[in-house]
Parts: C-alpha cells; sequence; structure tokens
C-alpha cells in the first residue's frame, strides 16, 4: 500500500481541488492573493518582458506572417465589371489639352489667367464652371492662387451626391517640390469631356483644378463646406454640388508612366476606407499597369551590404521591400500632414487616394490612365451608401497587402502596458518607506520593518499642470505670427523651455520629514501613467504617432531616476529637455510643422508642444527635483 | 329643398356633362443644347363640380360615368371628396438659370402631393388625406405611401389653390407632402398613361416612349386636378429636357420626333378636341423647321394635329455644329438659389440659402421649407447677411419627434440686383436604432425647398412656384457591421480590465476567520 501512494498522489489532489468542502470564496481570495504575490514579485520580469514582446511585435510588423492580401468587403462595388469607352480619341483630347498648358506653363501665365483658362475650356464642353479666388493670412501670408471647377449635373439624378476627380497644379513630386502636374491636368480637361456623353453616373460629377499642391485643395474644400479658418481668405463658391462620397487625384508629372502609386495618408492619422483603394489596384492590374505603393519601384539597392543569396531570400526581400514602405507610411501618418492633396479630403469624412503615375519613359500613358480612372469612376458610381465596409483601421504594407488592426495594435499596446505597470510600481513603492530597524530579537533574520507614508499628490499635480500649461506657451509662441521673423527665436525658446522649469526645484521644500513620500517618485509614478494612457489611446486615432511615442518615450521615461551629485542630475536632465523640445531648433523640420499646422490643421504641432514635450519635462524634473 | 338641389345637381352631372379632351405638346431648344418638351393631356368634364364631403355619409354617390374622364381617378376623387389635388413625380434637378421655369411649375425632385379638401362631414380631411395617399399610391405604383404624418404639412401662404373653392360654408385645408427618395420610372408610366382616353395607342401620347422619356436629363410626371366654374379638369402632364447632344454623340442640336422620342405621330386620337404642337423658334441664328407649321404666332410654331391623317416627325435643323455659351450668361429666371447642409459633423448643421435678385426691380419671395423631424431649426440662430432686415412674417410650426415635420415660412424682401444669404444651425436628429433605413450610410433626402415670387400686391395668386434641389443628411448612424460588434466587445474588455485593476487598486483582500458562533 505504501509502495502505491506516491502514484497515487497527484489523483489524490486532483480530488482534493474538486471537493468542494472548502470554503469557495475563501480560495478564491487566496489564489488571488498569491497570484498578486506572484505579480509583484515578478514585476521587473514582467515589465522588461513587456517592453521586449512590444518592440520586437513592432519589428516584426513588415514580415510576411502579419499581413494578408486584400479583398474586397463592399459587394456593390463591382470592380472591373465594366466595358470602358476611353479611346485613342480621348488621348487625343489629352493631347490637346496638354499643348494648351504648356503654352500657359512657358508663358508664365498668373494663376488667375491659368484657373479662367481652364474654367473656359470646361464651359467650351458644356459645363457649369467657376473659379475660386483664395489668400492665406497670418503666419503664411502669401500663399495664394486661384482654383478652377466644374460640375457635371449627371442626368436624371437630384444631385445629392457627388464624386470628385481632381488634380493639383503642382505634383506631389518630392512633397510638392514645384513640378507641374500638367498631364493630371490635362487628363482631368480630358475626362470631364469624355464622361458627359453619358447618362449613367448616379452622382454628379465635380472637377477640381487645385492651385498649388495642397493650400488650394485647403480653401476649396473649406468653401464647399462652409467651415471657416481664420487665417484664410477663400472666395464663396458660385457653384456648388451635393455631398462628396468618394474624390480620385491624379498626380501625372512625367512624360509617361510605368507604375501608378497609391498614396492614401490623410491629416491627423485618418485613412480612407479600403475598399477604394482595393478596386483602385485591382482594376489598375487588370488594366494592365503594375501597381505600387508610394513611388516605390521594387528595387532594393540599399540592400546591396548584403550577400547576394540572403538578399535575393524571398522572406527578407519582402521583409525590406514592406518595411520600407511601413516607414513611409509611418512619416505620413505620424507627421500628420497626410501624404498628398487627397488627404484633405478625409478631413470632411470623403474617401480619397492620390493615384500617382511614376515618371518613366513608358509603356504606359493617358490610355491606360483614362480607362483606369473611368473604371474606378464606374465602381464608386455603383456606391449606394457611403462606404462603411472593409476597414478604416489597416496597414497596407504593399499595394496587395495589408496588416489588420488586430496584428499591429497590441505592439503599441504592449509597451504602454509595461510603462502603466512601472507606474503603478512606483506608485507603491512610493507609499512605503524601510522603518527605523528594530533591534533583532533573534539574531540572523532581523525581520524588515516597513513604515507607511504619504504621498504628496497635490503638489505633484500642480507641477504637471504647470509643464502642460508651459507647453501651451510654447505652441502659442512658436504659432504667433513674430516667431517665424526671428532667425534666433528657436534657439531662444528652447533656452527658455530649458531654463524656466529649473526654478521648480528652488521652490518646491528640499527637506522633507520621512512621513512624506519624495516628490519626484510620484511624479514619476504619475507621469508614466499618463504616458502610458496617452499612448494607448493614440494608438487608435493615429497608430504611427503612439509606436513613435512608444519607441521614444517607453525606455527613456521608464528608467528615469533621480541622482546625488548635481552634475549627473543636470546631464540627465538636459537629455531629457532634448528629447522632448529638442526638435525645435531643427529649423526645417519645425518650419514644415508650424505651415502644416497654420494652413492644414495638422495636430502634431499642438500634440508635440502640449502633450509630448510636457511628458518629457516631467520625467527631466523628476531627475532634479 | 336641399335635398333637391343635390338630385338635381346629380341629374345634371349624369345627364349634362359633356367631356372634353385636349392634347398640346410644346416644345424649346434650351440655351444649353438641351430640348424640352412639355405634353399636356387635359380633360374638362364640364359642369361637374368636386364632392361635398358632407355627403360622404350617403352612399348615393352614382355619378361614375364617364367616357372620357379617368373612371379610376374620379372614383378616388368621390371617394375622398378632394376639391383640389396635385400629384408630381420628378426625377432630376431643373437647372432655372439654364433652362428658364417650366411649362407646369412642379418640378420639386421625387414626389410630391398637395390637396386641397373641405373639413366636415362624417370623416375629417386628415382620414381623407390618407385615403387619398393610398389610394394614388396603388393607382401610380409610387411610393406615396411614404408620406404619411411625418411628412405631412400645411404651408399656408406657398400653395393657394391653382383653381377656385366650392364655397359650400366649410373651411378648405391644404395637405401638402414630398417625398424626395421617389424614383419615377415606367411603372408610374403605365398607369398614367392608362388614364388617358386613347392611352399610348393614338395622338401625341404615342411619343411617350419609356425608353426615351426616362433617359432624359431632367424626366416628371404631373397630374393636376381642379375646379373651375367651367367643371372639373383633369390635368395630366409629362415634361422632359433632353440632350440631342448626348443622344446623336454628334455635336448638333437639331432635334427630330424621331430623335427625341424613337416614335413619331401615326395616327390620331379620334376623341380628342384639339391636338397642338407648339414649337419655340429660337430667337437667333440659322435653323430650319420641317414640316411647314400650319402658323407661326409670337415666335412659335404651331401645328394642329387634330384628324389629321398621316405621319407627323417634326423637327429642327440647324446648318453648323452647337457651341456651348463661352461666357457665363444671365440666368433666365428672375432670381437665382443656391441652397446647402454645410458642415460634416452628424449632430449638428448650418442650412444656407444664398438667393440673387437678378432683376432690377426689388423682389418679395415667400420662402418655404418643409422638414422632416430629423432636422430641427435653431431659430435664434437664423443669420440674414445683408445691410437692412430682409426677413418677414416669419411662421414656423415645430417639429414633433417621430411625429410631424416642422414648417418654417417666411417672406424674403431682396431690393434690386442683390444677393441675400440666409444661414440657420440645424440640430441633426439622433435616431432610434430601428428607424433607420435598410442604406442607413447613404443618409436621408431632405425635401426641396419651395421660393413663391410675391405679387406687388402682395398675393400670391398666378405666381409659379421655385423648387430648389433636395438635399442629403448624413445622421449620427451607427455602423450596422462587423466592426461594431468589434468596438462593443473591445469596450466590455476594456471595462472588465478597468474593473480589474480598479479592485486591485482600491481594495485590500484579506481572509477573515469568523468564529462558529455557538455552532459546534
Amino acid at each position: 500500500m505504501d509502495a502505491q501512494r506516491p502514484r497515487w498522489q497527484p489523483l489524490q489532489r486532483i480530488r482534493r481541488l474538486l471537493q468542494r468542502n472548502a470554503d469557495p470564496n475563501l480560495a478564491r481570495i487566496k489564489r488571488r492573493k498569491a497570484l498578486y504575490a506572484l505579480i509583484g514579485r515578478r514585476i521587473a520580469v514582467l515589465r522588461l518582458s513587456l517592453f521586449f514582446a512590444g518592440y520586437i511585435w513592432m519589428l516584426a510588423i513588415p514580415s510576411s506572417q502579419l499581413d494578408r492580401g486584400v479583398y474586397f468587403d463592399e459587394n456593390a462595388m463591382q470592380p472591373a465589371q465594366v466595358n470602358t469607352y476611353w479611346s485613342w480619341k480621348e488621348v487625343h483630347d489629352a493631347d490637346r489639352f496638354l499643348d494648351q498648358l504648356e503654352l500657359l506653363r512657358d508663358s508664365n501665365a498668373t494663376s488667375e489667367q491659368r484657373s479662367q483658362f481652364i474654367a473656359n475650356e470646361f464651359r467650351k464642353i458644356g459645363l457649369a464652371a467657376s473659379t475660386q479666388s483664395y489668400e492665406f493670412t497670418g503666419v503664411n501670408k502669401g500663399i495664394n492662387g486661384s482654383n478652377a471647377y466644374a460640375i457635371l449635373s449627371s442626368p436624371r439624378i437630384s444631385g445629392v451626391e457627388a464624386m470628385v476627380i481632381s488634380a493639383s497644379w503642382i505634383s506631389r513630386t518630392n512633397e510638392g517640390d514645384g513640378t507641374l502636374n500638367l498631364r493630371g491636368v490635362a487628363t482631368v480637361l480630358a475626362l470631364s469631356k469624355f464622361l458627359k456623353q453619358y447618362s449613367l453616373w448616379a452622382k454628379d460629377l465635380v472637377f477640381i483644378i487645385s492651385d498649388g499642391y495642397m493650400d488650394g485643395m485647403q480653401a476649396f474644400l473649406s468653401a464647399y463646406h462652409g467651415q471657416t479658418q481664420s487665417n484664410l481668405r477663400a472666395q464663396a463658391l458660385e457653384l456648388t454640388s451635393g455631398v462628396i462620397w468618394t474624390a480620385l487625384n491624379i498626380d501625372y508629372p512625367g512624360h509617361s508612366l510605368s507604375h501608378l502609386g497609391i498614396f492614401h495618408e490623410g491629416p491627423n492619422g485618418r485613412l480612407p476606407n479600403q475598399d477604394l483603394l482595393n478596386s483602385f489596384q485591382h482594376i489598375a492590374r487588370r488594366t494592365g499597369v503594375p501597381v505600387v505603393l508610394y513611388d516605390h519601384r521594387d528595387d532594393l539597392e540599399y540592400l546591396h551590404w548584403l550577400p547576394e543569396n540572403i538578399r535575393n531570400h524571398r522572406e527578407i526581400r519582402t521583409y525590406f521591400t514592406q518595411a520600407r514602405n511601413l516607414w513611409r507610411h509611418i512619416g505620413y501618418q505620424a507627421s500628420g500632414r497626410g501624404s498628398g492633396v487627397h488627404g484633405l479630403f478625409h478631413q470632411y469624412r470623403i474617401d480619397a487616394f492620390t493615384m500617382f503615375a511614376l515618371p518613366a519613359a513608358g509603356p504606359h500613358g493617358f490610355h491606360s490612365l483614362g480607362r483606369i480612372i473611368e473604371s474606378t469612376l464606374r465602381t464608386t458610381n455603383n456606391l449606394l451608401e457611403r462606404l462603411h465596409a472593409s476597414f478604416f483601421f489597416y496597414i497596407l504594407t504593399n499595394s496587395d497587402r495589408f496588416v489588420k488592426i488586430g496584428n499591429y495594435l497590441p505592439s503599441a499596446i504592449l509597451i504602454s502596458v509595461a510603462m502603466m505597470f512601472g507606474g503603478l510600481q512606483v506608485w507603491v513603492e512610493a507609499a512605503w518607506a524601510k522603518g527605523p530597524q528594530e533591534e533583532a530579537k533573534t539574531p540572523g533574520a532581523a525581520p524588515m520593518t516597513w513604515v507607511k507614508r504619504r504621498r504628496p499628490i497635490l503638489e505633484v499635480l500642480f507641477i504637471m499642470v504647470f509643464t502642460h500649461l508651459f507647453g501651451a506657451m510654447v505652441f502659442f509662441i512658436m504659432s504667433s505670427e513674430t516667431y517665424s521673423y526671428f532667425q534666433l527665436a528657436p534657439f531662444l525658446l528652447f533656452l527658455a523651455a530649458y531654463a524656466l522649469p529649473l526654478t521648480i526645484p528652488a521652490i518646491t521644500p528640499q527637506k522633507r520629514s520621512e512621513a512624506i513620500a519624495p516628490l519626484s517618485l510620484v511624479l514619476k509614478a504619475f507621469n508614466l501613467c499618463l504616458s502610458s494612457t496617452v499612448i494607448s489611446i493614440i494608438t487608435v486615432l493615429n497608430f504611427s504617432l503612439a509606436a513613435c511615442l512608444a519607441v521614444a518615450l517607453g525606455i527613456p521615461l521608464s528608467t528615469a531616476s533621480s541622482s546625488s551629485t548635481k552634475a549627473v542630475q543636470m546631464v540627465k536632465y538636459s537629455t531629457y529637455v532634448v528629447l522632448g523640445l529638442g526638435w525645435i531648433l531643427l529649423r526645417g523640420f519645425a518650419e514644415r510643422m508650424i505651415w502644416n499646422w497654420d494652413v492644414l490643421s495638422a495636430w502634431l504641432l499642438p500634440f508635440l508642444c502640449i502633450v509630448y514635450f510636457p511628458l518629457t519635462l516631467q520625467v527631466a524634473l523628476v531627475c532634479i527635483i | 329643398m336641399l335635398w333637391t338641389a343635390i338630385l338635381l345637381s346629380s341629374l345634371t352631372f349624369v345627364l349634362g356633362q359633356t367631356e372634353e379632351f385636349q392634347e398640346k405638346l410644346s416644345i424649346k431648344s434650351l440655351r444649353d443644347g438641351r430640348v424640352a418638351s412639355s405634353f399636356s393631356f387635359s380633360i374638362l368634364l364640364r359642369d361637374a363640380s368636386p364632392r361635398d364631403p358632407r355627403f360622404l355619409a350617403f352612399d348615393d354617390d352614382d355619378s361614375h360615368h364617364y367616357t372620357l374622364f379617368p373612371l379610376t381617378l374620379g372614383q378616388i376623387l368621390r371617394q375622398y371628396a378632394v376639391t383640389e389635388l396635385h400629384l408630381t413625380l420628378n426625377a432630376g434637378k431643373w437647372n432655372y438659370d439654364a433652362w428658364g421655369y417650366p411649362d407646369e411649375s412642379g418640378v420639386g425632385v421625387g414626389a410630391e402631393l398637395r390637396a386641397w379638401m373641405a373639413e366636415g362631414g362624417p370623416s375629417s380631411i386628415d382620414d381623407r388625406w390618407r385615403g387619398l395617399r393610398n389610394a394614388l399610391a396603388g393607382l401610380f405604383c409610387a411610393s406615396l405611401g411614404s408620406l404619411d404624418e411625418q411628412r405631412t404639412t400645411s404651408p399656408a401662404l406657398s400653395f393657394p389653390p391653382d383653381g377656385y373653392l366650392p364655397d359650400w360654408g366649410l373651411p378648405h385645408e391644404l395637405r401638402h407632402a414630398s417625398y424626395a427618395s421617389e424614383h419615377v420610372c415606367t411603372e408610374n408610366l403605365t398607369p398614367f398613361l392608362k388614364l388617358l382616353p386613347c392611352k399610348s395607342l393614338s395622338g401625341l401620347a404615342t411619343l411617350l416612349n419609356p425608353h426615351r422619356l426616362f433617359d432624359a436629363d431632367w424626366h416628371g410626371i404631373g397630374l393636376h386636378v381642379l375646379w373651375h366654374p367651367e367643371g372639373v379638369e383633369v390635368r395630366l402632364n409629362v415634361q422632359l429636357v433632353s440632350d440631342p447632344i448626348r443622344i446623336s454623340s454628334s455635336r448638333k442640336q437639331d432635334w427630330s420626333f424621331k430623335t427625341l422620342f424613337d416614335r413619331k405621330v401615326q395616327k390620331p386620337c379620334p376623341v380628342a378636341k384639339s391636338s397642338l404642337v407648339v414649337v419655340n423658334l429660337p430667337s437667333s441664328g440659322i435653323y430650319r423647321v420641317d414640316p411647314e407649321p400650319s402658323f407661326i404666332k409670337d415666335g412659335k410654331a404651331y401645328y394642329d394635329l387634330t384628324n389629321s391623317p398621316g405621319s407627323w416627325n417634326i423637327k429642327t435643323v440647324w446648318p453648323g455644329d452647337f457651341e456651348y455659351p463661352f461666357s457665363d450668361s444671365t440666368p433666365l429666371v428672375p432670381f437665382s438659389v443656391r441652397r446647402k447642409l454645410l458642415s460634416s459633423a452628424q449632430d449638428t448643421g448650418k442650412l444656407s440659402i444664398v438667393v440673387t435678385n437678378n432683376q432690377e426691380e426689388q423682389l418679395d419671395l415667400l420662402y418655404l421649407e418643409t422638414m422632416p423631424w430629423i432636422i430641427q431649426f435653431y431659430l435664434h440662430t437664423a443669420r440674414v447677411y445683408s445691410d437692412e432686415n430682409l426677413i418677414s412674417n416669419i411662421s414656423y410650426t415645430l417639429p414633433v419627434p417621430h411625429a410631424r415635420p416642422g414648417t418654417f415660412e417666411s417672406v424674403l424682401t431682396l431690393p434690386g440686383r442683390s444677393t441675400l444669404t440666409f444661414a440657420m444651425d440645424v440640430q441633426k436628429a439622433f435616431l432610434r436604432y430601428t428607424e433607420h433605413p435598410p442604406d442607413a450610410q447613404r443618409g436621408w433626402d431632405l425635401p426641396p425647398a419651395v421660393f413663391t415670387p410675391l405679387a406687388h400686391n402682395g398675393s400670391t395668386k398666378q405666381m409659379r412656384q421655385f423648387y430648389t434641389p433636395s438635399l442629403l443628411v448624413d445622421l449620427a448612424t451607427p455602423d450596422f457591421s462587423m466592426p461594431y460588434n468589434v468596438i462593443m466587445f473591445t469596450c466590455s474588455v476594456v471595462a472588465f480590465i478597468f474593473g480589474s485593476v480598479f479592485n486591485v487598486l482600491t481594495r485590500k483582500f484579506v481572509i477573515v476567520r469568523l468564529e462558529a458562533n455557538g455552532q459546534k
């Protein structure tokens, strides 16, 4: 019997577990206590593994394991199911329009002359056309221009819905470096003439030739939707149509095209419905034009340092191709500016993207482009409702592959959870202090005593509110008109922002009793919890920005600590302030951000000033208090 | 005494009635190369009068003996004692600036129904209005049943009776409803043609070819019943604006019966008292009208097709290609209106009306908005952007959520050559889950606003209504699809995690051993 005992022991244990003679509540509380004790003991390991998992996950997003092929969700769209009628006659029309536009370009025509010419061409086609002049005041004084637009009131319909076909005068090449989008404009003109011949449109068609790169469309759309922008004087529109559902923006700067690129990011992290992009890339492929994401042709020259057999491995090629796309995506989305003119439509709940004709010697041109646009318009024409199926949260890793929200969101969330755990841990630590060692009655293990102490919440909250107000002040200085006049302004602002918070340790009481927790601990706890909350909220609004924050704040904020020597304290303080506000010294970067805020209302500048910088400032203060 | 009068009147109605049928088609080439055609079929029931609602209690109405007058319609009119009735079903956006006023003023998009009825008798006006709606819905295969209480209004001034109201000593009331989402199509035309004495077999109605009618840029059918001392008149009309340049795919604006309707008039309608085609001749340019008209008067060519055998294919031919008017031409109507619902938010918006007076004289306009309750006006935010106070006589019937639309009526005064901007904040309703239509993400169509120019003595009589295009409004719509479920699920998980974390932070779990009190 005794010999058999060990064998039966596990079974008996199970039986004991199943027996319900013990109080179940008691058992639950016991289990819970044990779990929390475990978490408490292993918190350091847990945090480290969460950080590790988060960063690894982030690096894994471009891999082909996390993404999947695109598919259609909205069955009404029926892409590439129609015969297209665009033919060489229309190509000829487009060429004639192009000739006239080139004449305009060579004669250095003003904005007004240009828009008047385009509006007249629209009128000759038989469309209701008009122009709209606009002017920005304030910081970006001198941005002005004139848009031309036409409305095709489609037969038989009430005209309450509309689709937009637009082209900006300046192409998106190098983010609007001044290359003219003449062929894009010619395409729109030829399309307007061609599309008028059909009675099958179920929505009004609005053709817009916007002046400038982004500014013209911003002026047009704010006037169309009756939004007022304090620094914009835009003429009211003489002609209007219904609610715009979809918009296609055409960018064709080169002589011919080899690929069509998709640009889809909108301002402040908005994305168009994926069905629209899917339809376009499906149609383009059917027509025979290869589609790429952005203007990335499929050559990975920057990988030349890798050995050939590794470089040509399928998995690795895919990873690096997609990583490059992802990097570009993060840049566009996090900057809050979007990747082009189409983004401006997203502000008004219009799904839009830019089809960018990659300049090349061939083989495609107006003929393929026109057919693709015609077919895409027929597809959006099929919509009975706004695009609502499919995805609004996605990351395109390639033109035909995407990562679902569930596969990318957790990476940033894991990091924010790690930060939250760190904050809670510091919070708990702040509540306890080592008590005076009791006299060891028994030699050996003298039990450590812990004494509870008060946590100064009010002071810390005061400091935090101060930092955010301080950030708001920095923001107002940066967005004011005078800021851009002084060459030295960024430098002075940085110095002020660096020096002013140094007064805080002087006004906070230095010597505290043992019964009160040090300010720095509580501040760090709050700072970590707040940063974690900010990151997890931003993940759904603008994942790219959240990922950048997770990288920029995750480890640095968690490792902040006070130091005994003044010198080390100052070094730490300076590091954190540079991390938080160093960007204002990068002249080009800051200027572009101010422009984006002023003209396009991109939120990155206020966000950096009012949320991001104060968070780093708080942690900088942790080091010196 | 009264009884004899009724008996006598019904006798005269049965025996002494004479019925007349007249048809007319007028065709006009428009400035933008399009061609507007307007068919009008009118049937006059001489010396007849509408039914007095007090006699609805007596089932003695035996006046359903018609020869030309459509019986199905006559039954409906008498069953519900309707004095005056207007029904229009239109598709497209009438471009007043380029096309001028239409021959028949009812060009609001979708379905519009209005009726004048006398109060009194056994059933109330609202009961009869409901019955009328449903009967007409059945007759015309149209969604007129949707013109329910939530869309029915009674504007005080904008729609005066076109005919006369009988002096029965009873108050007459107007019921008006419009439904912008209604699409007019063949199923509405077929019952419409059945009301005509010759159907579409002969006469001008031959030309009503559904393939061409419903391909026109703008098309609409209308039914008007009105009473004047001569008798009860039913007018059925079809209007269309076709684009010969689009149809022919050449650049010419030439039109003929054959190109516009793909048919010719082969034989006359034998019961038609008159059958007339009127072609508005272009004011300038070289053109040829074929065949030679019967006579020309005031720049109009008249063709009398009454009882004339032979096939008619009237046409106008221009020698050269059509050139679109290059510069901005002046509008053909005394005033132009732009109406828009601004803002892309889902809870509030701004209704904006821009009215331009194209004349030198001052213009008084009666402005009517009949809004479903999903849009509620904030009247205190109403602003008129102009130097003077140019809005007066405001009357507003508040909407009742889920029950009654709002009616806003006022008079706008525009000095000569001026532009007036009227803007008002609106609130968009938050709908119940079940109130959303199947295509919830499309939005809601709002009926057109109606402008009526007032004569200098302030009367609206003989003034033509001006319909703005309809609007589409986005209301807060739940996503009735998968992401909606995902959001709900995620929220539940977050709430659960928050609860647990909150518990941990605020509560302390200890094991309390209770001494067994007295037991064991």
